[in-house]
């Protein structure tokens, strides 16, 4: 691997990309053989607080309604208390741009410690019954919005936003993207809607009085799933009319959205939403029509109709990466 | 040789180069601009969602053609439906040599022509001959084809299948040799993948092939845990050989299964640390997960929770032990951040997945309605303080 990039570097050297002190200098780096574990340890702290709050809510979840296991929530509300406390004692504070804390396994013990604050609010839910069960949730996802703002975790944050959709009723984690509750019950997409357009103008006005703007991404990505999950949903409904209007702005609203921020992810599924979105409303028109006599054409259009989508589709990514590549410069 | 101009592709590796240095700040974004231009490049997605997506619009776009082609020819060809086979496959090599020469390369289309002509020609050598034995040949020469042609790394995959499942087909059905070895055989066979695609590595003058030799190196390596592993050939045997296993009753060579399942995934540790090889490093830690996971589904020691926690809890140690000692080197193994990656990335998709892990959701209980428990209600008039 080594020898074919210092080959690589020497080809640049020829056709004048490179300089002469340049490629010494990368001979000089590359000579200290770097092998960073950096992201593989991060992704390992990560990994140990699953598993650990995963055993930790197994172990709950299975003793619930069994007496002898509050030695083992006091346990856990010491350390997460004393876990609370050690992240203050180092944070810098909340400040209104991004912040770091100085060491790596802080970060992870934020999020160690929001999961399990909210398992253990789970647990006093069921227990003690002191609120509701929705108004629990709402006090568990406060929690994590509060640990995402003040030590800046993104991890908290998003449990935040997941822990809101629940208290509205819906599940929206990656495994739920296909089979979701929102398909079968209508009213939960139109909340969904309400959420999703919640996350969108609060984003926008975090930016605008410059609070946490690198938060901006999760947000977006969140509400643009959300939204057009649900109207997906509702396009397969019966007023669907009125899903498909909603489902055009809210693609030509991300569209703009994703050149703005110069996001592929965003401007990608923008592009997979809007298209599934018009394919079913070109499938309920189809409905309408009497095709019968006209099957053989509809197969014959059929090639064209995706060349047609294929070549658009070239032509708007070309324009984007287009406007990206000059915005770098 | 190839489909695509070799220029060009040799220029994607320059530019990829070009990029890292930029990112890693040791030449100029003028630089970088410079070698876009000196670069003329084949039109590719880098990003995996376009490519994907594409994927699926030249699959949609091929079944369609085919569909199509059905239509018109299925009058004339009555029952020789196999013909048609044949007849899409050509269709998809002109299409695939199309796209390759207006230089179209990993674009998602292409790959979508490539794979799916090289299905519809196992579909149709399986029609004419009946024989599986038969489609997995053609299926190690269609690939390397491929791969040589369009440089495409996934027909290289293909190819390593169709010899994997010669292999497994002709001890299975035509007892070339005995059942109970077949293990060993699939070991050296990944060994000899390997061997190839280290040979076949190191001269430069292949260096357009780099994504297909990794495909061979990670199918070499997986394919040679798995065929040692003590889960898959126990599972396996019971299936294929009857055996039962019972207390004190064990598959046979099973002492040395159980050792490999633990000795590949610890040399894989070794061996990618000091090659820094990252992709290797990676298998190392996917396959020692599946070696406890083949462990603790035989001997389940403690109970899942204990062993969730006790998991994390040695993960964290072992992260906690390389952390503190690689923190304050600056050179070979480190810790400080790569500066050839971002971390950006990671902390979106991590913040992405800690959602799905924990579950906010209220467990409602049955009986949340009555409170006061079953007799709350009814005795209440003729027990109460009347």
């Amino acid at each position: 691997m080594e020898q074919q990039s210092d080959e690589f570097s020497e080809k640049l050297l020829e056709k004048g990309i490179l300089t002469e002190p340049q490629l010494k200098e990368i001979k000089d780096y590359k000579a200290l053989n770097i092998f960073s574990l950096h992201n593989e340890l991060n992704t390992l702290l990560y990994l140990s607080v699953l598993l650990f709050t995963s055993g930790i809510g197994i172990i709950i979840y299975n003793n619930i309604d069994s007496i002898g296991h509050e030695a083992i929530l006091s346990l856990l509300f010491v350390l997460t208390v004393v876990g609370y406390y050690f992240c203050y004692k180092k944070s810098v504070g909340f400040q209104n741009a991004q912040t770091y804390f100085e060491s790596p396994f802080l970060n992870y013990l934020v999020l160690l410690c929001t999961i399990l604050s909210c398992i253990i609010l789970g647990y006093f839910q069921y227990q003690y019954h002191v609120l509701g069960y929705n108004w629990s949730t709402l006090l568990g996802c406060i929690l994590s919005f509060f640990c995402a703002y003040y030590f800046d975790n993104k991890s908290a944050l998003s449990i935040g936003i997941t822990g809101l959709a629940t208290f509205v009723g819906i599940t929206i984690t990656p495994k739920t993207l296909i089979d979701n509750e929102i398909y079968s019950n209508p009213m939960l997409s139109y909340y969904g809607l309400v959420l999703g357009i919640l996350f969108l103008v609060w984003s926008d006005y975090a930016n605008k009085i410059n609070l946490k703007r690198h938060f901006s991404m999760v947000y977006l990505t969140f509400a643009l799933h959300l939204i057009s999950i649900c109207c997906i949903a509702g396009l397969l409904e019966d007023y669907w009319i009125l899903f498909v209007f909603l489902q055009g702005i809210i693609t030509l609203y991300f569209y703009k959205i994703s050149y703005k921020n110069n996001s592929v992810s965003l401007f990608g599924f923008t592009l997979i939403y809007g298209f599934i979105g018009l394919n079913i409303f070109l499938s309920r028109i189809a409905q309408y029509i009497d095709f019968s006599i006209f099957e053989p054409l509809l197969i014959m259009i059929a090639p064209m109709y995706f060349i047609g989508a294929i070549i658009g589709f070239i032509l708007l990514i070309k324009q984007f990466n287009k406007k990206k590549n000059d915005s770098s410069k | 040789m190839t489909a695509v101009n070799k220029q060009l592709l040799q220029n994607i590796l320059l530019l990829k180069e070009a990029k890292k240095l930029q990112k890693m700040g040791f030449i100029s974004n003028d630089q970088l601009d410079l070698a876009k231009i000196e670069l003329p490049v084949p039109s590719s997605h880098y990003n995996l969602l376009f490519r994907l997506g594409f994927f699926i619009l030249g699959s949609m776009l091929y079944s369609s053609i085919s569909g199509v082609i059905t239509l018109f020819t299925a009058t004339f060809t009555q029952d020789n439906f196999e013909i048609i086979t044949l007849f899409i496959a050509i269709i998809g090599i002109i299409i695939s040599e199309f796209l390759a020469k207006r230089n179209y390369y990993r674009f998602g289309l292409d790959d979508a022509f490539i794979l799916g002509f090289q299905v519809s020609f196992l579909g149709f050598i399986w029609a004419e001959t009946g024989n599986i034995f038969s489609v997995f040949i053609v299926m190690v020469f269609l690939g390397v084809l491929c791969a040589v042609r369009y440089v495409n790394s996934l027909s290289a995959l293909i190819s390593c299948t169709g010899i994997t499942g010669a292999i497994v087909y002709s001890v299975l059905e035509y007892h070339v040799i005995d059942k109970l070895f077949l293990p060993f055989i699939l070991f050296f066979l990944a060994l000899g993948i390997y061997f190839i695609f280290h040979r076949l590595n190191k001269i430069t003058k292949f260096n357009v092939y780099k994504n297909a030799f990794l495909m061979l190196q990670i199918f070499s390596l997986i394919l040679g845990y798995l065929s040692m592993n003590y889960l898959v050939v126990r599972e396996l045997s019971e299936k294929l050989m009857n055996i039962k296993v019972t207390p004190g009753n064990d598959i046979p060579f099973s002492f040395l299964f159980y050792v490999f399942t633990f000795l590949v995934p610890l040399l894989l540790f070794i061996y990618s640390l000091k090659t820094k090889n990252r992709n290797v490093l990676y298998i190392g830690f996917l396959t020692l997960t599946f070696s406890f996971f083949t462990i603790r589904y035989y001997y389940a020691l403690v109970s899942t929770e204990i062993a969730l926690i006790l998991g994390g809890f040695s993960v964290f140690l072992t992260t906690y032990f390389c952390i503190k000692k690689l923190k304050n080197k600056d050179f070979g193994i480190t810790f400080k951040p790569d500066s050839e990656f971002h971390g950006q990335n990671q902390s979106n998709s991590e913040a992405l997945l800690s959602n799905s892990q924990i579950d906010l959701k209220p467990k409602i209980p049955i009986h949340q309605n009555m409170p006061f428990g079953g007799g709350g209600y009814s005795g209440g008039g003729a027990t109460g303080g009347f």
